[in-house]
């Protein structure tokens, strides 16, 4: 298929392993999706910190809950990701833990404390999942089956999230002012999950032509805004004054990009902030340790016992 | 030999089983899944699979999305939160709800026998 035949058939779940794509299609997808793949899983690792952290042991086992969904994501996605033929999952593995393998800004900041918990596991979660909900429609067939999965699960995860943020601004004057803090620290960051203006995107136009994406980083930002800052505010917590929000003509929110750390932004990347190396390189070193793991299931895998006979 | 027949309806979804046909080879199995299993339903695509390639874990092997209670790891458990400012999460908490109605229906059935 070319790439006009592509994009004028762009559209939900339109294409599949079956179909002749053209490589470009197959790069710009396994670019998406790999980078997907790989925020599940440093997002897992950033959220295991948490169960340490939980205050009560429901909370330890929903957190544990969520490591897990998350470490499945990143399953399923390595998957789908494979289906193009472009990268294999050992490769792409290998990019996470060299350095080379790319995923959300949000993941590059190393945490160690509770009142963190709801930032991830309500704000970017619940970014992430107004994301992926649109992306049941991408083009790419077994991308958007990973989002039928994906975000089955995630409801919990964006409801235990505000559950926690609650439960925190209900707490002591101390326990809220550090929940404040902690909120207007990672503010930012989190207005900064949906990526740059759809100007300064480089990739946008052509996800967009050929249905990978469906909506833009503008688009979800502000609608992201406009249900979140009422909840954020719901629970107590002010909106820092800077990055300045706004209300356009339409009476949507939106905010002044140039408020926020762009330097920052691209610096993580480009996998190159200090976060950046502790969480890949602490990564890397869990990867490294259980080895033997794979090994042993790679050595059963070529052995006589693990193959299955061919049945004609 | 029997060939496990798998039918997608539309472009985009799931290839869902169907039923099985008896065939010499997989060309045969391709044939009879068209005539028995597409022939008059929509059909975009179908698979055929060998049956012994099949791998099952049934109910007598496994206690199925577990026996203990995990109620932490569902939505509705934090029903103290109004899910439905957000579609998306609204949705979830909806196809959550349904597999654990299903899931209990089962549990209670199974009960009974």
């Amino acid at each position: 298929m070319d790439i006009e035949t592509v994009k004028e058939r762009a559209g939900p779940r339109q294409f599949g392993p079956n179909d002749d794509m053209p490589e470009e299609y197959r790069k710009a997808a396994t670019r998406m999706i790999q980078f997907h793949a790989n925020s599940e899983v440093m997002g897992g690792y950033l959220d295991k910190e948490f169960t340490r952290h939980a205050p009560s042991l429901d909370r330890k086992l929903a957190n544990t809950a969520k490591v897990q969904d998350e470490i499945g994501h990143a399953q399923l996605l390595y998957r789908a990701a494979e289906t193009l033929g472009v990268k294999t999952r050992d490769e792409m593995l290998d990019e996470l833990q060299n350095g080379e393998g790319k995923f959300l800004n949000c993941f590059h900041y190393p945490v160690d404390s509770w009142y963190e918990a709801p930032m991830i596991d309500f704000f970017v979660d619940g970014g992430a999942m107004r994301r992926q909900a649109t992306l049941k429609s991408t083009s790419w067939t077994p991308y958007a089956h990973a989002m039928d999965k994906v975000c089955f699960e995630e409801g919990f995860h964006v409801k235990h999230g505000e559950s926690i943020l609650r439960e925190l601004m209900r707490g002591s004057k101390a326990t809220q002012e550090r929940t404040q803090e902690t909120f207007e620290e990672w503010w930012p960051r989190i207005l900064q999950f949906f990526g740059p203006t759809n100007d300064q995107s480089t990739h946008n136009d052509f996800a967009m032509d050929v249905g990978l994406k469906t909506v833009t980083n503008d688009e979800l930002r502000n609608s992201f805004l406009n249900m979140y800052v009422p909840k954020a505010e719901k629970y107590g917590l002010e909106i820092p004054e800077s990055p300045r929000i706004f209300e356009r003509d339409d009476g949507t929110m939106a905010v002044r990009e140039s408020d926020l750390d762009w330097d920052e932004f691209w610096t993580i990347a480009k996998n190159d902030s200090d976060g950046s190396h502790e969480q890949i390189g602490s990564r890397a070193r869990r990867q490294e340790a259980v080895a033997w793991v794979r090994d042993s299931l790679d050595n059963w895998e070529g052995s006589a016992a693990g193959t299955p006979q061919a049945a004609d | 030999m029997i060939w496990e027949v798998f039918r997608q309806e539309k472009p985009g979804d799931y290839h869902r089983h169907v039923g099985n046909v008896h065939a010499p080879d997989r060309d045969m199995a391709k044939l009879f899944a068209q005539i028995q299993h597409a022939r008059r339903m929509q059909t975009n695509s179908l698979w055929v699979v060998p049956q012994e390639e099949v791998g099952e874990v049934d109910t007598e092997d496994a206690a199925f999305g577990g026996r203990t209670d995990k109620a932490y790891r569902w939505a509705m458990t934090y029903n103290d939160i109004d899910s439905s400012f957000a579609q998306e999460v609204e949705d979830s908490e909806a196809e959550q709800r349904e597999a654990a109605r299903k899931r209990r229906e089962q549990l209670e059935s199974e009960g009974q026998r």
